[in-house]
């Protein structure tokens, strides 16, 4: 079957078998390798996109289902060739170390960042909780995470 | 102070890796998104039995099945891992006449996707004649209820170890104790599976390996020698890896039958393991068991401690490391940690049985042996009635004191124990903790703290990575006056392109950002030992700051002839080199490499052309020893036994720090690590021998919401080495399980609890409570 969505801001239409995964749809036939398969049974999180924009775990969905939705992968995050604040935010505090669950958490991160609420750290370790990392224990993410997330909400709040 | 000490120095500053945009952006490429045209995949047909003849393999419909390009067993490949070695069994790459444990591979399946392949995999059929399984250690010792291999002993390893005196010692102390410690089989879990991608090179007719592996050059070499082939006809990529942990260190059957199979297609192939594959088949760990006897005086001197160690090495040691020896045999030599316990007796069996075989993960014999060493001073803390910080100082090694021979013939290097221990106890409040702790208790609160002092041979000659003690770099300063460096370690996200290139920087005298760092190809990089056992910053940095002064004094030399100065005058920075006291006596980098290369009439005389040279660095000591103090604080809810981790406070000593902010990263997923050590990782096997953690919904790694922010602090006692530099990868995994446990069993003082398995889960403690 045809379908038609849209990619990081592009149409796109794509020949697909409708029990193919969302997972490799977007890293087969589109190239988006960014996404990383972690578990295939959505436990580890490194497989999260942006459906509409809240977090869907790629490998659980199949890409029939995505038909005129609209999908953000971390391919999509940066604007203009500009990291986005999360990604800014990830090197600065060293949130990343071997960078396989990293697309995860940035695209988890980014929607924490599209709600515009202030947050805790207890609030976003529990956020983050769907996500695994093997490398950093986390600590470093959730440094990176608030400081992106509360940047934001701060400067939100100022202009109001 | 002179010019060059006004130089920013990379060493030791928090410089942010260049790794990181391309991770961040999903350019990274990983394994499995290496794809070429006519790519074919790979499924693996696994025993379904731990133990079982096989009577017959049915590959007919298999064969038959649209878009199966060949299908594999050990008859077409018969490649044995071990042929030649120390172990008397060696492992087939696919099962041979009998299966050893659950997962092993039998038959491999290449098909033109992977979801052909494994849809072939299921038709095909394999006749199975159960044996009983050897599952147990001890019964595995007495041979009981058979050999795992029919022509060698279940025993593949057995050592004996007595300090002088011993035998007069023990029996004069004037306490006893005995403890059996456990520790469950873990294993690493990267984040990104094993896998393996081949393609024969169509023009040079040479094979290219993709491998995601921590040892570029040695599993060429182990590929070149199992199949025989001339080494230079391979080449290793390793490309971007998502995670090792010891666990990549190995090379694995699946990575010989993929090889063999491009080979014999003359087509491209590729496999990755998916999650089920990876829990059963990637090295486990940490199998092992501690029979300790601990003599002790009134104080809480410890006199003397003897060890039957055990570990269960899984149906085949694992090539070229078997876990089993690497943890006992280090623990058993690194046990009494940072104590000046006079003396040791340690007996090592190391078994077959009908499970996974045992390789490396992340401090190897470390944790085992720390939880053990920990364990023993807690014992003697309380049967003596004495606090434990109290009894850790009575036996600590003085600073006077170093070097160390400790009484299994260990020599340490310098290093901050006892100040590592009260710093961090200041960190943590320790004083005053007892008071609070009594309060608590008071409200049914059960609060506890542990405290894990610990040692870390680092850069050691020979890890599971490396089977050489040196390492080796290639430099060039190009033609444009920037810098390339090719090393042949394996890195799996500890950032060696950053902290490689911030020592090169410095001693070339050009920024970071004019460095780039190759590795992990064996055609660009100079033959090295690769990533394991905390070896690459003390070694592989070593090598770094070697080829960076010997070309440093290349470009000294130039621009000292060049500029008419003496070479001592010559100083090297921001790109640029000059007289001293004279700065605009100077010339760029740029410069002084375009003359090598392009007019080099001017070159002095005696001087090679061009920029380039090959650097080799072998540290004078076989290993250096960092150390450091964990201390965790945690409250243990007696109705449901979960523990929760409410501070934790890292000192951590490994030398001269190349980047603080990734020396941090490793403490802190370390200690992450050393949670899901003590409390949530188990690979569980029934009675029948099958494997029953084959997901993540069963074998639990640490959540963010698992973890408590971490507060670290470095001291730095430099090594002998170059730069000081200490390994530090494992430290804080070895340190924090330790932590963990002693905490829990602080809490659980009042009902006589004293930890002795990792992990220890939730239901542990509601019996222990109970009883
Ligand atoms: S791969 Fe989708 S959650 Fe792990
Ligand atoms: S950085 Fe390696 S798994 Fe997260």
């Amino acid at each position: 079957m045809e379908i038609t969505c849209e990619v990081n801001g592009q149409p796109v239409t794509v020949e697909v078998e409708p029990h193919w995964l969302l997972a490799d749809v977007l890293r087969n036939q589109l190239g988006l390798t960014g996404l990383h398969l972690g578990c295939e049974y959505g436990v580890c999180g490194a497989c999260t996109v942006l459906m509409d924009g809240e977090p869907v775990r790629s490998c659980l969905s199949f890409a029939s289902q995505v038909a005129g939705h609209q999908i953000t992968t971390v391919e999509g995050l940066a604007v203009d060739g500009k990291l986005n604040r999360v990604q800014t935010a990830f090197i600065n505090h060293h949130a990343l170390q071997c960078g396989f669950c990293t697309p995860g958490f940035l695209v988890t991160g980014t929607y924490l960042l599209q709600q515009g609420k202030l947050l805790n750290r207890e609030e976003i370790r529990e956020a983050l909780s769907g996500n695994l990392c093997r490398c950093t224990g986390y600590q470093q993410i959730v440094d990176a995470v608030e400081e992106a997330v509360n940047q934001q909400s701060a400067n939100a709040v100022e202009c109001e | 102070m002179t010019e060059q000490a006004m130089r920013p120095q990379f060493m030791g500053a928090r410089v942010k890796r260049v790794e990181d945009p391309r991770l961040l952006t999903g350019q990274a490429r990983f394994l499995d998104d290496i794809d070429v045209p006519g790519m074919l995949e790979v499924a693996f047909v696994r025993s379904p039995y731990p133990a079982a003849r096989i009577m017959g393999i049915d590959t007919k419909a298999a064969k038959a099945a649209p878009g199966v390009r060949a299908v594999i067993a050990f008859e077409d490949c018969p490649v044995v891992l071990w042929q030649k070695d120390a172990y008397e069994v060696g492992q087939p790459v696919l099962a041979h006449g009998e299966v050893r444990y659950v997962g092993e591979p039998v038959v491999a399946i290449v098909a033109e996707n992977r979801y052909v392949a494994e849809d072939a995999a299921e038709l095909v059929t394999v006749h199975y004649e159960p044996l009983e399984p050897v599952l147990d250690m001890y019964r595995s010792i007495a041979e009981n209820p058979r050999r795992v291999h029919e022509n060698a002993s279940n025993v593949f390893f057995y050592k004996k170890y007595t300090t002088k005196g011993f035998d007069e010692a023990f029996p004069a102390a004037a306490h006893h104790l005995q403890e059996t410690f456990r520790t469950t089989r873990q294993t690493a879990v990267t984040l990104e599976p094993r896998g393996t991608a081949a393609m024969p090179d169509p023009a040079s007719g040479r094979m290219t390996v993709y491998a995601s592996t921590q040892s570029p050059h040695r599993i060429r070499g182990d590929l070149a020698e199992l199949l025989g082939w001339p080494e230079n006809q391979i080449r290793v990529i390793v490309p971007e890896v998502g995670g090792g942990f010891g666990m990549k260190a190995n090379t694995y059957p699946e990575d010989v039958v993929v090889v063999w199979a491009a080979h014999q297609l003359r087509k491209p192939v590729k496999w990755v393991s998916d999650r089920t594959e990876s829990l059963l088949t990637d090295v486990h760990a940490r199998d092992d068991i501690h029979e300790v006897e601990v003599a002790f005086e009134d104080d809480g001197r410890i006199i003397a401690i003897k060890d039957h160690l055990m570990a269960d090495g899984g149906a085949y040691p694992a090539y070229p490391f078997s876990g089993a020896v690497g943890e006992t045999s280090l623990a058993s030599r690194v046990l009494p940690g940072p104590y000046q316990i006079p003396y040791i007796e340690t007996e090592i069996h190391c078994t077959y049985s009908n499970k996974t075989p045992l390789g490396a993960y992340r401090g190897v014999w470390g944790p085992i042996a720390s939880f053990v060493q920990e364990g023993i001073v807690d014992r003697v803390a309380r049967a003596v009635g004495r606090d434990p910080a109290e009894v850790r100082r009575i036996n600590m090694i003085r600073p006077d004191q170093f070097p160390f021979r400790n009484a299994a013939g260990m020599v340490y290097d310098p290093g901050s124990y006892g100040e590592s221990m009260e710093e961090a106890l200041g960190l943590i409040g320790y004083d005053t903790f007892r008071t609070r702790q009594t309060e608590l208790r008071k409200e049914g609160i059960y609060r506890g703290i542990g405290i894990s002092v610990f040692v870390e041979p680092t850069a050691m000659a020979s890890s599971e990575a490396g089977s050489v003690g040196y390492e080796s770099v290639f430099i060039r300063v190009e033609p444009t006056g920037k810098v390339t460096a090719a090393f042949g370690l394996g890195p799996t996200g500890q950032g060696h392109e950053t902290t490689m290139a911030q020592l090169i920087a410095d001693q070339v005298g050009v920024n970071v950002e004019d460095v780039v760092i190759l590795h992990g190809d064996t055609d660009s990089a100079p033959f090295g030992g690769g990533t394991g056992g905390s070896r690459s910053g003390p070694i592989g940095g070593g090598a770094a700051l070697v080829a960076g002064r010997e070309m440093r004094q290349r470009l000294v030399k130039l621009a000292a002839h060049l500029l008419e100065a003496a070479e001592e005058d010559i100083e090297l920075g921001n790109g640029q080199a000059w007289v001293a006291g004279v700065p605009d006596r100077a010339m760029t980098i740029q410069q002084l490499a375009e003359i090598a290369y392009t007019h080099v009439k001017r070159i002095p005389a005696g001087m090679p052309i061009g920029l380039e040279l090959v650097a080799r660095y072998q540290p004078e000591r076989s290993v250096s020893f960092s150390n450091g103090t964990h201390v965790a604080e945690v409250d243990v809810d007696i109705r449901t036994g979960m523990v929760q981790v409410l501070n934790y406070v890292v000192v951590n000593d490994c030398g001269r720090l190349i980047n603080p902010l990734i020396v941090e990263g490793q403490i802190y997923g370390g200690v992450a690590q050393g949670i899901g050590s003590a409390f949530l990782e188990s690979l569980r096997y029934d009675e029948d021998g099958q494997l029953t953690t084959t997901s993540l919904m069963d074998y639990l790694l640490p959540e963010a919401t698992d973890v408590p922010r971490m507060m670290t602090k470095h001291l730095v006692t430099p090594s002998a080495g170059e730069g000081g530099i200490k390994g530090m990868g494992e430290g804080s995994l070895i340190g924090a399980p330790a932590a963990l446990v002693n905490a829990v069993s602080d809490a659980l003082e009042p009902f006589g609890v004293m930890v002795n398995r990792l992990p220890v889960t939730a239901e542990d403690i509601r019996q222990w409570i109970l009883a």
